[in-house]
């Protein structure tokens, strides 16, 4: 039971090792030690996910399941004191949905990936490790950890975009790799900030000598620790700096005379310094999300790479950015995020109309899906901004929702061009006379990402929506107008979905002609059903049974709400009149 | 007379006392001399051990330095040279980097082939090594000059090993001139210093009093000036003009010494030598010109990286935009900085020796040029091109990579120096700093992007060595260790500076 966070991370990279040391010519063991490493990753993550009690307090800060916490760096720097990296993972009602997401998602894109023949083990070697950087960020509660993991998510997918992608793979996968590589750099900044102000009060009383080595560390200590921090009475020397995400949750523990102190008077650009920290935050994991303005690299990217890395892309990758969001920026910064709620709400709606209006207008099936995408993901933000229950509840929904349901899109759309090699949507015509049982599931998950009941997508949608509506009596978070302005983008959805359908598969078979000649056409094969089956089961079952995941993720995300819009506006009150002084 | 028999005796008898502080560099000197001797005779057998014999010396000293416990005391030599924990840290890096170039030297074809002068070459490593350790010890002006003096005159003739190349005669010249000029300008500074303080020594007390009572645009003056020489040799802007040429010019064991060592030694000339300027009320004409140069040096490098489409100049002007990040740390001060920038000098020393070898690995046997014709070779050699993508994602400053740690202890201690100060040059520092590793990320990821996604053409079957790889190897390794327990090496080095500081 202790090791499990860890095994769900290092699974992966066990079966990359293997994959390593394996002759690159056998493709088949390859592939069976690929899928065999997901599916154990899978089987984890359902394990953990039914084993993780949903009953327990949490709130981000507190309440972690399955912790394991081991000293990892630890250095004295001078006046700073000591440094400390731990290796600190841990799952609350939010990551343990990603955590299932990734594990389910890890093994589809396995199945996707089976047709792949060109550099097989180089292939397989790169997306193990892609599934181990995202179950790690996931899972990370050390930002240093959070961060080593962020980063190394490029990396292999750089080169598999790069490699394995479309005609224009190269300029896709440089797009994406310096667009979200500019994104980690706004992070890296916060990041430097945040873990010289912060102190881990724990760990300090240990240096002071408070609390013996080995004891626990009683709420009374950590209280003390706290109050002498605050007054000043701690020397440098006995101050452990940490990376800790739930220690930077609270004010006690950041140094009084640090910038990103709640009382700190230093201003850039005429706004708290903290202000400017969330903003940079916000950038750097909006690029990830991705919300327009900084959405550009996503269709390129997606346009690009193959199958099977643009199912990975659009279920969990663009989930750590709005999961990081979560986990770190709004919690961390609660007094920006309660004055900058107008703002992040506003730019979801934006994604929303935008890509939708975006997606209106495409003609090639694979950019269309990949704009809803971003329309879908501006559903998190504003659920995220209403700071309710209820629209928290639906962004992490969104989140879980959008990881299925994207997976099927693409691998729709994966279906029709290793048949034709295009996916033009003007090129199709009628192809339900020829394909019904591909048609049924295009139209499954068409619907069921245009929100209709009965698929997880409506309880999303509706979760934030409600939220939206209800932000300003509750939260006092959210104009009205601009959750009204997001109910137009389920129409638009309607709209794009419903008339690339009418254009693709309906009316009399017809295919471009120049395309006859190498595209056959065929239904579905018995591996696009070992995929798409248990993808539209799933959506579904969270359609169905919503509870199966609120019961998991709502004490958390109850948690996470309340003690967001508290600091928050406690916090926000001192920012303020500080900067009136 | 009487008065100079005395004062004669105590010398020699301070020389004496003193000389155990010193026998790094006797060590050095001796085989440098034995070296030079050997080269005398013709016997092939003889000049076939002259490699061996400057790595016996080499390592000898490196040993001697790691191990410790020869220095007499923290006293100054001869109110001359200071052999702190610094000193002998730095040491180590030179007598390593004093060791790779020989090692990269043994594999490098052009070397192989040379006629004449192979001997001399290897004496003039040495030579330049006894010279980065004495800037490492110094802490008076006159010492300084003559140890960079030493230096420049070696890596002169060492950039005209191949004397038959057009290029390396040019680079040779284009060297000389500028730095026989930052030479003058840097003296000429260093006589400003003397007259308004009345000493040489600038770790001294008087020196300090001296500079807080004298004109302070005089000493802002005298201090851009000195500041010129040390930017000559750690390549940062507007004294890297020569770095291109140089480092196309000469042969590449050499370019991998001249990024790192002369470098390495110029930051902890700097180092030192900013001690008394730490004060950002007497001093702030000058920390802004540091900081003006920290900025253009970045900005320089890493923009003019862009447009280069060759690896040597790209690696050229990638070195200027380390040297900036280097005076970044050097710049945070009231903090803890020696540590941090100690630290990145040790990343760079390996990353850098790692990307050279690459570079002489595809120009010896892949006959790589020119960017594009690294197309594919990471496909047909996956093994070094992953050690190459290693490399460069550690000069990028991307985790998992040591080069990553290394930015980010230095970014900590400005950002800890902007929270003492609140300078917004510290913070405009940061963020500029920060931000060029997008732009930086932009130039080094065409390395990669040639390597693995362009397509091969050339149906070769070409072989690399065993030694190639290991070296290769042995490179890459410290890269993932000091990312991931860079304490072991931090705590060591504090160790050693609070030793004997």
């Amino acid at each position: 039971m202790n090791f499990i966070l860890s095994s769900l991370i290092f699974t992966p990279l066990l079966a990359a090792l293997v994959v390593l040391v394996m002759p690159a010519h056998l493709h088949r063991p390859i592939k069976a030690v690929a899928l065999l490493g997901t599916l154990v990753q899978m089987g984890l993550a359902v394990f953990s996910y039914v084993n993780f009690d949903g009953g327990a307090f949490a709130n981000g800060q507190q309440g972690y399941q399955f912790v394991e916490k081991l000293n990892w760096i630890g250095f004295s720097l001078g006046n700073l004191g000591l440094f400390q990296i731990e290796y600190f993972v841990g799952v609350d009602g939010i990551s343990i949905s990603m955590v299932l997401l990734t594990g389910i998602i890890g093994v589809i894109g396995i199945i996707s990936s089976w047709t792949i023949t060109r550099n097989v083990k180089g292939y397989f070697l790169l997306y193990l490790l892609l599934l181990t950087s995202v179950m790690g960020c996931f899972l990370a509660l050390d930002f240093f950890l959070f961060y080593l993991f962020f980063e190394f998510m490029l990396l292999p997918m750089y080169f598999l975009i790069g490699i394995w992608g479309g005609p224009r793979r190269e300029y896709a996968a440089i797009k994406f790799f310096i667009y979200t590589l500019v994104g980690s750099l706004f992070i890296l900044i916060v990041m430097i900030g945040l873990y010289t102000s912060v102190i881990d009060p724990v760990a300090t009383a240990r240096q002071l000598g408070l609390l013996e080595r080995d004891m626990a560390a009683s709420p009374d200590v950590i209280r003390q620790v706290q109050q002498m921090l605050q007054q000043g009475a701690i020397s440098t020397q006995g101050m452990v700096h940490t990376f800790s995400i739930p220690a930077m949750m609270e004010a006690a523990n950041f140094l009084p005379d640090s910038l990103l102190h709640v009382v700190s008077r230093v201003t850039l650009w005429d706004l708290p310094i903290r202000f400017v920290a969330f903003l940079l935050l916000l950038a750097g994991f909006a690029i990830k999300v991705p919300v327009v303005p900084v959405h550009t690299w996503l269709p390129d990217a997606h346009v690009e790479a193959p199958t099977p890395i643009s199912v990975l892309l659009a279920a969990i990758l663009l989930k750590v950015g709005g999961y990081g969001l979560i986990r770190i920026v709004y919690p961390v910064f609660p007094d920006a995020a309660a004055y900058f709620s107008v703002l992040v709400g506003s730019l979801g709606v934006l994604s929303i109309i935008y890509g939708a209006l975006n997606a209106l207008a495409m003609n090639d099936l694979k950019k269309l899906i990949a704009y809803s995408s971003v329309s879908h993901m501006g559903f998190v933000l504003l659920g995220l901004a209403s700071l309710t229950t209820e629209g928290v509840n639906g962004a992490v929904y969104m989140m879980f929702s959008h990881g299925i349901i994207s997976a099927m899109l693409f691998l729709v759309v994966g279906v029709i061009y290793d048949r034709a090699h295009d996916r033009m949507i003007q090129n199709f015509r009628g192809l339900a006379n020829v394909m019904p049982a591909y048609t049924t599931f295009v139209v499954i998950a068409f619907f069921a990402s245009l929100g209709l009941p009965g698929f997880s997508g409506f309880i999303a949608e509706l979760l934030v929506l409600v939220g939206g509506f209800s932000a300003p009596e509750a939260t006092g978070m959210l104009p009205r107008w601009l959750t009204i302005v997001a109910v137009f983008g389920l129409l638009l959805a309607a709209a794009y979905y419903l008339w690339a359908l009418q254009r693709m598969f309906f009316g009399k078979f017809w295919v471009y002609p120049e395309l006859r000649e190498s595209a056959v056409i065929t239904d579905l094969n018995f591996r696009e059903y070992l995929m798409l089956v248990p993808l539209t089961l799933l959506a579904l079952l969270f359609g169905i049974f919503p509870h199966l995941l609120l019961d998991k993720i709502g004490v958390a995300v109850n948690g996470f709400s309340e003690l967001v819009l508290q600091n928050g506006q406690e916090q926000l009150n001192i920012v303020l009149s500080s900067m009136v002084r | 007379m009487n008065e100079q028999a005395v004062y004669l005796s105590e010398t020699i008898d301070a020389i004496v006392a003193g000389a155990g502080s010193l026998v790094p560099e006797l060590l050095l000197a001796v085989f440098f001399l034995l070296l030079v001797t050997l080269d005398l005779f013709k016997s092939p057998t003889i000049k076939r051990l002259l490699p061996w014999l400057a790595l016996t010396g080499l390592f000898a000293s490196l040993l001697l330095q790691i191990l410790g416990g020869y220095t007499a005391g923290d006293e100054l030599f001869l109110n001359l040279l200071l052999s702190d924990g610094l000193a002998r840290y730095a040491g180590i890096l030179f007598s390593a980097a004093g060791i790779f170039t020989i090692l990269l030297s043994l594999q490098n074809r052009p070397l192989e082939h040379l006629q004449q002068g192979k001997g001399e070459y290897y004496a003039l490593i040495l030579m330049l090594v006894l010279g980065l350790n004495l800037m490492g010890k110094s802490v008076n002006l006159l010492m300084v000059f003559l140890a960079i003096e030493t230096v420049s005159i070696a890596s002169y003739i060492l950039t005209l090993t191949l004397k038959h190349e057009k290029r390396a005669v040019e680079a040779g010249l284009k060297y000389i001139l500028y730095g026989a000029l930052s030479a003058g300008v840097m003296l000429y500074g260093m006589s400003f210093f003397y007259g308004l303080t009345g000493t040489l020594n600038y770790s001294s007390e008087v020196f300090r009093i001296g500079l807080l009572q004298a004109n302070t645009l005089l000493v802002t003056v005298a201090a851009v000036l000195v500041f010129a020489g040390f930017f000559f040799k750690i390549s940062a802007a507007p004294f890297h003009f020569w770095v291109p040429d140089v480092y196309q010019g000469a042969p590449l064991p050499v370019v991998a010494l001249f990024s790192t060592g002369p470098k390495m030694a110029g930051i902890i000339v700097i180092l030192r030598f900013v001690r008394p300027f730490e004060n950002p009320l007497a001093y702030a004409d000058v920390q802004l010109f540091l900081g003006i140069a920290a900025i253009a040096t970045l900005v320089i490098g890493n923009f003019t990286a862009l447009w280069q489409d060759t690896p040597r100049r790209l690696l050229a002007y990638s070195s200027v935009s380390h040297a900036g990040f280097l005076l970044t740390g050097l710049l945070a001060f009231n903090t803890d900085y020696t540590l941090s920038v100690l630290f990145y000098l040790t990343v760079l020393l390996f990353m850098n020796f790692g990307i050279f070898l690459f570079l002489q690995l595809s120009e010896d046997i892949f006959k790589v040029q020119k960017l594009e014709d690294f197309a594919g070779l990471g496909r047909a050699h996956p093994f070094i091109g992953i050690m190459a993508l290693l490399y460069l994602l550690s000069l990028t400053g991307l985790p998992p990579l040591a080069g990553f740690m290394g930015k980010l202890l230095i970014f900590s201690n400005v950002w800890e120096a902007y929270t003492l100060g609140e300078n917004t040059l510290l913070l405009t520092l940061l963020i500029v700093g920060i931000l060029l590793t997008g732009v930086a990320l932009f130039y080094y990821i065409k390395i990669p992007y040639y390597l693995f996604f362009k397509r091969n053409f050339r149906e070769e079957n070409l072989v690399t060595s065993l030694s190639d790889k290991l070296l290769l190897a042995l490179f890459a390794l410290p890269l993932l260790v000091l990312f991931f327990k860079p304490d072991l090496l931090l705590n060591w080095m504090e160790q050693l500076l609070a030793q004997t500081l």
